[in-house]
């Protein structure tokens, strides 16, 4: 009975490590703290076009992307 | 900032009753000059990158720890009282 037990744990945990190792990992960024930030231009929902540099010696800036809009993310 | 076009994301502001402007990154240029281009789906991975006056990278987060912005405001605040203080 116990021995059944157990293997039947192992089991668990192998497929849990073999469904964990299958997730595909997210790209990290190649950018590095220290790196210049690349700059870019971009429209916003005010109407007007924001672009980073123009914060150089003005502003310290953060820069959040989220995944899609209409999501928690 | 997203992948989303401006008229979604000024729909997602309503929705969520933001005030200050998203940024749409529609051509996906930016998600890939920053290296969080999420090829097969498409869109920008979770990120938050802190950029000094200087236009330096100060910090980086990356995916789930990117949710919370505490981290990232402590750090603004830091850098902002290293930057003023004579």
């Amino acid at each position: 009975m116990l021995k059944r037990f157990l293997i039947s744990m192992v089991a668990v945990t192998v497929l849990t490590v073999t469904a964990l190792a299958q997730q595909p990992t997210p790209p990290k960024t190649n950018l590095k703290v220290g790196d210049p930030a690349p700059d870019f231009t971009l429209r916003a929902t005010d109407g007007k076009t924001y672009k980073l540099s123009d914060f150089k010696g003005k502003k310290n800036v953060v820069l959040a992307i989220y995944v899609l809009a209409f999501t928690g993310g | 900032m997203s992948v989303d076009s401006v008229p979604a994301n000024r729909e997602f502001a309503k929705q969520i009753e933001i005030t200050f402007p998203l940024l749409s990154d529609f051509k996906r240029t930016v998600v890939k000059a920053y290296g969080v281009f999420n090829e097969e789906q498409g869109f920008g991975n979770r990120a938050t990158f802190l950029i000094d006056k200087e236009g330096i990278i100060q910090r980086i987060d990356e995916g789930n720890v990117a949710i919370d912005p505490t981290t990232i405001v402590d750090a603004c605040n830091v850098l902002h009282r290293k930057k003023t203080s004579p």
